[in-house]
């Protein structure tokens, strides 16, 4: 008998808009030293699956309609809420996909982790100081006497999240639920991370849930995949065998949007740079007089018809770096030049008519659209300031753009919040259009969308880029989108250009060590 | 609403529209703005359709209950309570509506400018408001009567002249978690001047909490009204305003509780009234609280 039993387990939310049946009769189970990995994209179903098993679905809207969850010879579901607090966090721990969040800021991380061995242990100050130490070093984390003291902001994303696993463990759990332990990280650490759960659970022979929406993050690490859809399962099996030969559509739908392939290298035409930057330096001062240098020395030239992308992690400077082109922040020094005007240095007054041509997509969609501005008011807007279009022309204009971006022309007069990710963003790039720009930066604008999801809003930039002879800055930290979409790339790290070229050619063969890295940690389908 | 949402493009999609459609279906707030207007439509009307001369006394028949001839009774000057109820209503919703729309306009444009603008000149600004807050409110009102004497409209701007300090507070502090806002960036990045980023992106965020104080500050305006009035800064004898009807009320409650009660029950149905309302027009103005 393996050591989580999950049958037939349903979830339903009791919503004023009716029944939203979460999770509808899935049935796994785990065994110890074993990973399963749930795959599916958000409202899926995946998380609600596991954490229903821990009684932290809110009831009432959830309810519990039916199912079995045996662990450990309990069944889980039936458990007492007191009962069921002694399983979490003691058989059953769980790592979340924002460390910061789950952190108290304002406890240190020794007093973090030594709360669960003194709750559920009753194991004395000093036993779990050492027992918590030990631990801390198990999880890579450096010079672990001195950090014990230290509070979470004074460490890295990466390192909360060795900390959030040390807490998981600290009390020697069964079952590790990782929900999308590593989507706020960089690819480097997301690399790490897996590689420390990996080994952790081999010497612990620990079962682990893994909730993930890549299917390329499970792909290595997983015993066996199942694969969600609208709270159902739709697909099971050993990954060699899902990814070889998947069976039902929604999954080859998925591995589609994971192995997104590379761009046909076609030659420009004409090389006429649009935009030419040169020596661009981005330094933010810091309160106690330290200089942040953001964005250190940065040189590139768009041409005309092209996807530039630029390439980095977080920290790196890249957004900084397509804010700086486009005056949004004030570079410290260095020249920006559209076309051949300078940009750098020209008062907001001059720069104002100049903004048209150069228009930005932002990474979240939820922030970037005014929450009070109907689609239409969003796109009108700038269509109305900038004159191209008049009060009897304005609704067609409006129609067309939202025609072009592949919205329902019905949904003219909704507002942002009634639209899904996917959807909103379709509106942001809408409004980017409007002024009818040469150039677009395009910052990380399909990384908080689902990968399906993904797969439309690129294929939808490549379209426009095409209809509209845009030139077009992409920047990413996701490789495997940068690949499919760019023509030549950039890569940046801590404010510096590490190396830049056509990009399969810098796939092919990197020259820089990092860039090395970074290949290499990226996870792939191939 | 009509079905096609295109035709209703045509004639002009706003946050105002939209709010007005949504406004319509809460029957609270309905039901309150129809109370405020009616009041306001007394008040206006009063010098036509008040039973009685606000100045008429009749010593002789004192305090008296109410009656047919005296709707809501006499107070211990013998003066129609309903008349002066009337009279009342006329100076208390002004002092109510002006100062709060003083104290409205120059608190949200200023507090947007500061959060907006920043650095120094948001450090300057609200430093301004500081001193201003420090400033004995009383003490400054005080010196405003007696040097410019006693004048209704002075009294409209010595109260907004204060209360609009609090509500630049609050819209600043909103603003300038706004202007962190992507969108905000999305407007700059459209080449929008400042003027147009604030009037259309900025201040309508703010219109939540803006309008929540609004509401609370009216009948706090009407009360400081009636203090004023109580130290004799404010309206005098005979004329009268709620707030100075419920204070002689209160002073003779136990002999002629009808004195407090009705003045009492007109402001407080002002309040509810105003509430509802307030609630209503922060839920039709953002269009993530739709009902449908």
């Amino acid at each position: 008998m393996a050591l989580l039993e999950v049958e037939e387990l349903s979830v339903w939310f009791h919503t004023r808009n009716g029944v939203v049946r979460a999770v509808d009769g899935v049935s796994f189970a785990v065994d110890a030293g074993e990973t399963l990995a749930i795959v599916g994209e958000s409202g899926s179903g995946k998380s609600v699956c596991c954490y229903s098993l821990l009684g932290l679905v809110p009831m009432p809207p959830g309810r519990i309609e039916a199912g079995r969850a045996r662990f450990a010879g309990r069944d889980l579901l039936r458990l007492a809420p007191r009962a069921l607090r002694g399983v979490r966090g003691n058989q059953i721990a769980t790592i979340f996909q924002d460390p910061m969040t789950c952190l108290n800021p304002f406890l240190t991380l020794g007093e973090q982790l030594m709360e669960p061995l003194r709750q559920h242990r009753g194991v004395g100050r000093r036993a779990a100081r050492a027992r918590a130490l030990a631990l801390l070093d198990e999880v890579g984390i450096a010079d672990a006497e001195r950090r014990f003291d230290a509070y979470p902001h004074e460490f890295s994303g990466g390192m909360r999240q060795r900390v959030m696993i040390a807490m998981a463990l600290i009390a020697e759990p069964k079952l590790l639920i990782a929900d999308e332990p590593t989507t706020a990280l960089d690819v480097t650490i997301q690399a790490q991370i897996l590689r420390l759960i990996a080994e952790l659970q081999a010497r612990r022979n620990l079962a682990v849930l893994f909730v993930s929406h890549d299917l390329a993050v499970v792909a290595d690490i997983a015993d066996r995949i199942l694969v969600m859809q609208d709270g159902k399962v739709v697909e099971r099996g050993a990954p060699g065998a899902l990814f070889r030969d998947p069976q039902h559509p929604y999954t080859r739908k998925l591995l589609a949007a994971s192995r997104r392939g590379r761009k046909d290298a076609a030659p420009p035409a004409q090389r006429e740079a649009v935009i030419a930057v040169e020596g661009l330096r981005t330094w933010f001062a810091e309160p106690h007089g330290r200089v942040v240098k953001a964005v250190d020395d940065v040189s590139l030239t768009l041409y005309r018809h092209e996807i530039f992308g630029v390439v980095g992690e977080s920290g790196s400077g890249k957004s900084t770096l397509g804010r700086s082109i486009l005056q949004l922040v004030r570079p410290t020094a260095g020249s920006v030049r559209l076309g051949g005007t300078e940009l750098t240095g020209l008062p907001e007054r001059q720069l104002r008519p100049l903004r048209r041509h150069l228009q930005m997509i932002f990474q979240d969609p939820y922030a970037s659209l005014n929450p009070r501005m109907s689609v239409f008011d969003a796109l009108a807007e700038p269509l109305r300031y900038h004159r191209l279009a008049d009060r009897r022309s304005v609704t067609a204009q409006v129609l067309a753009l939202m025609d072009d971006v592949g919205l329902p022309r019905g949904a003219i007069r909704k507002y942002p919040h009634e639209f899904s990710g996917g959807q909103r963003q379709r509106i942001a790039i809408g409004r980017a259009l409007a002024t009818r720009p040469e150039v677009v930066i395009a910052d990380e604008p399909v990384s908080a969308l689902d990968v399906t999801i993904q797969a439309q809003i690129l294929d939808l930039i490549l379209a426009l880029v095409a209809r509209h002879n845009l030139s077009l800055i992409f920047i990413s930290h996701d490789l495997s989108v940068v690949r499919y979409l760019c023509d030549r790339v950039l890569v940046l790290h801590h404010g510096k250009l590490v190396e830049s070229g056509p990009t399969e050619t810098l796939w092919q063969a990197p020259q820089d060590a990092y860039t090395r890295e970074l290949l290499a940690a990226a996870p792939m389908l191939e | 609403m009509s079905a096609d949402p295109l035709a209703q493009a045509e004639r002009g999609v706003s946050l105002w529209r939209d709010a007005w459609l949504r406004l319509r279906r809460n029957r609270l707030a309905v039901a309150g703005g129809a109370v405020l207007i009616l009041l306001c439509a007394l008040a206006l009307l009063t010098p036509w359709i008040a039973p009685y001369d606000y100045r008429e006394q009749n010593l002789a028949l004192g305090a008296a209950p109410p009656s047919a001839a005296h709707w809501l009774g006499t107070d211990t000057l013998g003066r129609d309570l309903l008349t002066h109820v009337l009279w009342g209503g006329r100076i208390s919703l002004a002092v109510g509506f002006v100062a709060t729309a003083v104290a409205l306009a120059i608190g949200v444009l200023y507090g947007t400018v500061a959060g907006y603008v920043g650095g120094r000149v948001d450090a300057v600004m609200m430093r301004l408001v500081d001193i201003l807050y420090a400033l004995p409110f009383m003490i400054f009102i005080i010196l405003l009567m007696v040097i410019f004497g006693r004048n209704l409209v002075l009294l409209f701007l010595a109260i907004g002249a204060v209360e609009w300090l609090t509500m630049a507070r609050i819209v600043r502090g909103q603003v300038q978690a706004l202007k962190q806002q992507e969108f905000i960036e999305a407007a700059v990045s459209l080449g929008l001047s400042r003027w147009t980023i604030i009037r259309r992106h900025l201040i309508p965020n703010t219109l939540g909490p803006v309008i929540v104080y609004t509401t609370l500050t009216i009948p706090s305006v009407m009360l400081l009204e009636a203090f004023l009035s109580f130290l004799g800064l404010g309206i005098q004898p005979p004329a009268s305003s709620w707030g100075l009807l419920i204070s002689y009320g209160a002073e003779t409650m136990e002999e002629y509780p009808w004195l407090l009660i009705f003045p009492g029950a007109v402001l407080s149905l002002t309040l509810f009234s105003l509430n509802f309302l307030g609630d209503g027009l922060r839920d039709a103005l953002d269009p993530r609280i739709a009902r449908d």
